[in-house]
Order: C-alpha cells, then structure tokens, then sequence
C-alpha cells in the first residue's frame, strides 16, 4: 500500500514535468523559423565539433607565396595573407565562438537569474545589498575587472570563457529583479504562498519560469557581445593566441584590410551573422514556447 | 516589451537622433580637419607610435622618445637632416687634438633653458655626471663609454667622477677627454642619451639618480631644445609649443607639435586620410601596396638604419645551448617573409649591422639552411623536436609584429616541429619584460642613433644595457671594447668589427631578420622633411604650407 503511493506521487510529478516540456516542444516545432535556428545552430555546432576531420586544410598550414586571394576553386572561401584557407579557419575559429558563446552565457545566465531572482524576492535589505553590489560592479571598469580576473585565474581558455561570464551576468541580474518585482506581487504567488511553499519552490517553479521571456531574449543578446569580447580581449594579448582564431579575432583582422582583402571580413561576418540570427529565431520560438501564459490558448 | 529593454536599442535610436541635429541643423558642413586648422595656425600633427617610456633623456631608449625629446633638448652638436654631418647645437665650434683624444666645445653664449635660466658648461658636467649613476638605471650609459674614465667610473672601480674625462674649463668652454680616438665621437653628441638636464629642476622632483621622478611631466619639465613641453595627457596626446628662449628661436617655424601614441597602424592610416596627421609612424603592411598601386607621393619609402630582430633570452635553459639558437635563425626564410609578408622593400639580414653601414659590410654567415638546422638540434638532443618545451615569442602590440610573429611560428613549427607561443604586451610592460629578461625570445629593433657599425655591436657587450639577452663573451668584449677603439683607419677598425659579429653569428643571442626600411606616410604640406637613413626629422627646420612645390 505505502509503496503504491510513493510511486503514484513520483508518477504524478513526472507526468505533469513531461507535459510542460511536451507543450514547449509541440509549440516550439509548430514555429517554422526557430526551427530553422535550431537546425542551424545545431549543424555549425556539429561542423565545429568536427573540424579536424572535415577542414580542407590544416588551419595553421601557410603558403606565403600564394599569399591573400580571392575564394577559388581549392580555396572556397579564399585565403589570408599566409596563405591559409579561410574556410578552414572559420570551422575552427567556430569552435571557440561558440564555446564562449554558450559558456560564458550559461555562466552569466546562472549568475544574472539566480541573483536577480533572490534580490527581487526577498526584497528590503538584502535586496538593497544584493544590487548595490551590481551597482558597484557596474562602476568598475569592466576591462580591469577581466584583466585582474585572468591574472587571478592565469591564462587558460576556458577560465577566460568562465571570467567573460562572470562579469556579464549584472544587466541579467537586474532585468531579472525587475521582472521578479512585478510578479511577486501578484495572485498566484500569494496563492502559492498560502499554500506554503517554501520560498525556493516558488522561486524556481513559478516565478522564474513567468520571467522567461526577458531572460531568453537577453541571453541571446549576450552571446554576439561575448563573442566580441573574446576577440576583443585576444587582441590585447589576453585570449586566444595565434595561430588558434575565433569569428571575432577573424573579423577583428577581417576589417583591417577590409579595402585590399574584403573576402576576409564578409565570410566570418557572415558566419557570426548567420548564427546570431538563427540564435534571435530559436529564442524567440522558446520565449513563446515556454511561457506559462500562453499555455491557456 | 523585451526589446525596448534592451539600452542598446536607446543608445541607437539617441546616436540617429544626435546625427540628424549634427548633420541636417547646421546644413552638414564639413568641420575643418586638423591638417586644414594645423597649417592655418602652424601645429604640426605627428603620429608617433605609442606612448613613449619617459622624457627623461637618461631613462628612455626607443625611437618614439626620440621624437618628442629631440623637439625639447638639444645636445651639444646637431646633425644635418640630409647629409647626418655634425653641424654646431650648443657648442658653436669645437677643437679636436692632433691625437684626437681631446675634445675643446665651445658653447654658444646665448643658450638658454626654457624657463630663461643659462646654459653652461656646468650643465654639460652635472647632467653627464647624472647620466652615468649606477642608481638611475640608464640603459644607455655605455654610450660615454668612448669618454675617458668613464666606464670605471659607471662600474665603481672609481669613485671620482673628477677623473672621468669631462670638465668645464669655463663657463662657456667644455673640455672632454677620450679614451681612444673614437671617430664617431661627434655622433655621440646628437643622442638623448648625452642631452643637459636642468638641475635645479631634477632635484626638485627627488634626488639626482631617481627614476621617474615628475621633473618630466607637464608643468615641471624645463629644457632648452626649439619646443618646450606644454601637455602631455598619457595615451592621447603630448603637446609642445615653441620655445621663446632658445637661441635660434626665429628660425623655428612651427608654433606647436601634437604628438599622438597611436600603437594600432590601421587606425593611424585612416586618420592620415581622415585629415588628422600630417605624418604617420608607419604604413601597415597590406596598405602598401595600395598606396604604390595609386602611386601615391604621401607614401615614402626610404632605407632605414636599423635591423628587426629576435632576442633570445640565454639565461632560459632550453635556448643556453648555441646550437639550438642557431637553428632557430637557419630556419627563417627571411627572402620568403620580405617578400610575401612585408612587401615594402625590406632586405633580409644575415647579420647585426645593417649592410654598407658607413662602408661597414657584415660577415656571411649565416643563411636560411633547415637541414643543417635539424642536424643541430638533434644534436642538442631535440631531434626533431622532441621534448622541446613550448616556447614564448614576446612582441609589442602592433600588427605587423603579429604578422612577422605568426610566420616565424608555422616556419619553425615545420622545418624543426617545436611549438611557439605568441604573447603581446603593450610598449612600456614589454620593455619592461625585456629589460628585467622575464621573457624567451623577444621581438626586437634597433635603429641606429649614429652611423657606425659599433652602434649595432657595442650594445652586445656583457652587462651592456641594450643587451638584455644575458648573453656574455669576453673574447667579443676584448674586440669591441679595446682593439676596435684603437685602431686608427676605418678599413681596420671594420675588420675587427667583422670578426666580433662572426662571433655574434655563430653564437647568435640574437637571430637578425631584416634590415628595416623607413615608411611614412606624410602630408603635402609638411616641407622641409629630408629623407636620411637615421629617418630623423629635424623639428625647428620643419614648416607648413599649402603651396603645391
């Protein structure tokens, strides 16, 4: 008999979780374009991961007599001043784009909701503490902030990925407050708190998903400014270092020599571009997909 | 909702906003650019590279100090701007001895500094006295070393500074004596290094012998070159303006110099086009050929005194062994990277001082031989590569270091499979890292601050300040520091020097790879700039105007 019930409430819970991803999902593929984005991302994520086996060349491999020249036949996309297949070095230039990209916005994301939510709920002086501290964050130059972050950290890639979303998660933080503010106050979180549910519960299942909307879009807004800022901080000697690149070092260079050589700006902006796109469709479609309120239609 | 909350949306919509008042309100009328306002007022634009170390003439060692500090001091002797002969500065005329070991300058009684004081041969005494504290730090201090009692004195081996070779017969007559006859002595004079500073100014800033004390900065700095310093704002501009004290003041033409630390050569050429400089540092690789396409006559092109180079840090384990240091250098294909990577008539070099300096030609001893280079070091014990630990190439921001950098990684990492690392650091961390050997192997130029080969080996002597390699080699010191300074006639004096850099060759502390060419881009109407391989301008000859020549 006991044992029976255990596993009628687990049956319970599992079924009413399902049911909320399974609308998500049925939403989210009914949505032709954020489809396309995810099939998008997914197909350069899946390039990336694969690119020593199906990069035409080796991505540090020069031909200085060839030189800079236009995409040809053996070079699709052209070649830069070595003489080194820009093709190629836009697969694996991928691979730390978007490793920082997901990385440092994951990092941020964590940091922003969780801070935000918990300032935003609890209110009074914790709150106050909680967002001056943004504040002074805010204040700070965000490049010392970095710079004495890797020296703390020392130079590793991934600690980099790390130190960029750690200092990207303070607007996050405070749309989160915003958004936490306005719900709170709300019926169904008194109701969710008369019924008493601890706070954590709340936070986690019913306020946070209400928020989802703004969360979703600012995180696919953070990934093109952390991809820059990557290449941004590789440039100051920072990041990543040559011959390894990224699609923000390679338009960094791109533009450079815009005027003699413009092939080696538009292919990586055309590759960040595609994949910010497809990144702005996808969080959209999930926007609509996982927001309670549009569960009732 | 959620996208007005994004500010960057805002920020949008404000910048339009602000376009349209600028641009449609007053009609869009082109604002004057610096070049159009710098001729109308005679303010010379200047773009310098980066932000120079110090203005202290006893501290600071690169070219971009050069530019500034030779606008504010002058030495004792000048150059001509075409010819590089010594012509009078402070000294109006000079005697030389018979055995040319005694030097008699003559000063000019109306030299001043800029806050009116005068300038005697005290000054002379007191500053060189200065210039060779242990204390300070001066990385050029060997360049007094021609100067009798002077190295002893530097070393400690004296404690006199009255028997070091310099004393001020009177006010207006300075009397220095030479170790051995060193022909190029005058040379000497026309570098910072051996410039007067204002003492009473120094020492109101700390002691005699401290570094970077204030004196330098604006408002306290006093000099007695054609400018005086007006404004120096860290990283965006220093400002001179012409000096009213200085005796040839009515020559000078200009009413003020701007001098911009722009490290990033893209940036500089398009303020070049934008009407911002009048001079670039430098034209950046891949805009060379545009310019040479367009037959552009801002673009010039001129042979440089100086070599680029690598150092190599032999106090680092892995690089103390000579065979390894030499096959690195045989595994640059210096032709290859002058010609597809540079591209702006830079010769590749085989040796230290640049060919055909003074007459001087270099030993050859060296070439691009890979074979050779993975026979060495499988002798070393790295046959091919193996256990090599990975090593660090250190530059100074600038992009075409990076492009030179980048080359010499995949050349090396083919011919000999070892892995390099490239780092960069901006200018004044870099020298530092250079000067205090926290580095492996370094990116390195010398320009030459006189024409002499010994300006491009002397640096090399153990402990020399420029060295920074920690490499040390008594037999090359001997050739330098005692038989070279003996020899009368150039022709022997160059035959030593060619058998001191065979020893630098074959032990390479230094792996050279090309010998520079001097590319400025330059206004129309910035006149009088002559062409000379020290790329030297000299300030108070220059002047502005817009008549087509």
């Amino acid at each position: 008999m006991e044992t029976k019930s255990k596993s009628m409430s687990e049956k319970d819970y599992s079924e009413e979780n399902s049911s909320l991803w399974k609308d998500a999902w049925t939403r989210l593929s009914n949505n032709k374009l954020a489809l396309l984005g995810l099939v998008t991302l997914v197909f350069f994520c899946i390039i990336a991961f694969l690119a020593p086996w199906i990069a035409p060349y080796g991505y540090e491999e020069q031909n200085l007599i060839l030189g800079a020249s236009p995409p040809s036949y053996q070079h699709l996309l052209g070649t830069d001043i070595f003489g080194r297949d820009m093709l190629t070095r836009i697969i694996y230039g991928g691979r730390v784009s978007l490793l920082v990209g997901f990385i440092a916005t994951s990092v941020a994301l964590v940091i922003g909701v969780s801070w935000g939510a918990v300032a935003g709920y609890a209110g009074g002086k914790l709150d106050a503490f909680m967002m001056r501290l943004v504040d002074i964050l805010y204040a700070l130059p965000f490049m010392i902030f970095i710079i004495l972050l890797m020296v703390v950290f020392g130079k590793n890639l991934l600690l980099l990925f790390f130190a960029i979303g750690a200092v990207e998660w303070l607007t996050m933080a405070r749309i989160v407050r915003g958004q936490v503010m306005t719900l709170k106050k709300q019926e169904f979180i008194e109701a969710a708190h008369s019924m008493g549910l601890p706070k954590q519960i709340i936070i986690v299942r019913h306020i946070v998903p209400n928020a989802i909307g703004p969360i979703i879009v600012y995180a696919t807004l953070t990934v093109p400014n952390v991809m820059l800022l990557e290449a941004f901080l590789s440039f100051l000697g920072l990041g990543i270092q040559p011959p390894e690149s990224s699609w923000g070092l390679l338009i960094n260079y791109g533009v450079e020599t815009m005027e003699e050589y413009p092939w080696l700006l538009i292919f990586p902006g055309l590759a960040l571009t595609i994949t910010l796109f497809a990144l702005n469709f996808l969080g959209d479609g999930l926007r609509d997909a996982l927001d309670p309120k549009t569960s009732k239609d | 909702m959620d996208i007005k909350s994004n500010p960057q949306i805002y920020r949008l919509f404000f910048l339009i906003l602000h376009g349209i008042y600028l641009c449609v309100l007053p009609g869009c009328e082109n604002p004057p650019t610096n070049v159009e306002l710098g001729n109308e007022t005679g303010v010379l634009h200047w773009g310098n590279g980066t932000e120079p170390q110090s203005l202290d003439p006893h501290i600071a060692t690169g070219v971009p100090e050069h530019h500034v500090i030779s606008a504010l001091m002058e030495g004792l002797v000048l150059k001509d701007s075409q010819t590089l002969e010594p012509t009078p500065g402070i000294a109006e005329r000079w005697d030389i001895s018979e055995d040319q070991l005694v030097y008699t300058f003559h000063l000019r009684s109306d030299a001043k500094w800029s806050n009116g004081d005068t300038l005697d041969a005290h000054d002379f005494v007191w500053s060189w006295w200065r210039a060779l504290q242990p204390r300070l730090g001066n990385l050029y201090a060997y360049m007094y070393f021609p100067i009798k009692n002077a190295r002893a004195y530097y070393n400690g081996d004296i404690n006199d500074f009255k028997e070091v070779g310099v004393k001020a017969v009177n006010d207006l007559t300075l009397q220095v004596m030479l170790e051995n006859p060193t022909p190029y002595f005058l040379q000497l004079l026309d570098h910072y290094s051996t410039f007067p500073v204002h003492q009473e100014t120094v020492e109101r800033f700390g002691s005699a012998d401290e570094r970077g004390t204030r004196w330098t900065y604006e408002g306290n700095m006093v000099s007695n070159g054609p400018f005086k310093l007006r404004k120096w704002t860290i990283n965006q501009e220093i400002v001179v303006e012409k000096n009213p004290q200085y005796y040839d003041e009515k020559k000078v033409k200009l009413n003020e110099i701007v001098y911009y630390p722009i490290e990033n050569g893209i940036t500089e050429e398009r303020m070049f086009r934008a009407g911002q400089l009048h001079y670039t540092n430098d034209v950046p690789i891949d805009k060379v050929e545009t310019y040479r396409a367009a037959n552009d006559p801002a673009l010039r092109i001129h042979p440089y005194l100086g070599t680029y180079y690598y150092r190599i840090n032999t106090r680092v384990p892995h690089l103390k062994d000579r065979r390894v240091r030499r096959a690195l250098a045989l595994t640059i294909d210096r032709e290859s990277l002058t010609k597809n990577i540079l591209k702006g008539g830079q010769i590749p070099a085989y040796a230290m001082t640049p060919p055909d300096t003074k007459g001087y030609f270099p030993p050859n001893k060296l070439e691009f031989n890979p074979l050779e280079a993975k026979r060495l070091m499988a002798l070393s014990g790295y046959p091919d590569g193996k256990n090599f630990p990975e090593t660090e190439i250190l530059y100074n921001t600038n992009e075409g270091h990076r492009k030179v950098a980048v080359a010499i990684q995949q050349m090396w990492k083919i011919h000999l499979n070892i892995d390099i690392r490239l780092t960069n650091q901006e200018w004044k961390v870099y020298l530092d890292s250079e000067s205090n050997g926290d580095y492996e192997i370094s990116r390195a130029g010398w320009i030459g601050d006189y024409v002499d080969p010994n300006n491009f080996l002397d640096m090399f002597i153990c402990g020399g300040g420029n060295n920074r390699t920690g490499w040390c080699n008594e037999d090359y010191d001997k050739l330098i520091l005692q038989e070279a300074p003996r020899k009368k006639s150039d022709q022997n004096r160059f035959a030593i020097f060619r058998e001191a850099e065979e020893i630098l060759i074959d032990e390479m502390p230094v792996i050279p790879i090309y010998t520079y060419t001097s590319k400025n881009l330059v206004h129309s109407s910035l006149k009088n700039l002559n062409p000379n391989i020290l790329n030297q301008a000299s300030y108070k000859d220059l002047f502005l105007s817009d008549d087509i020549e």
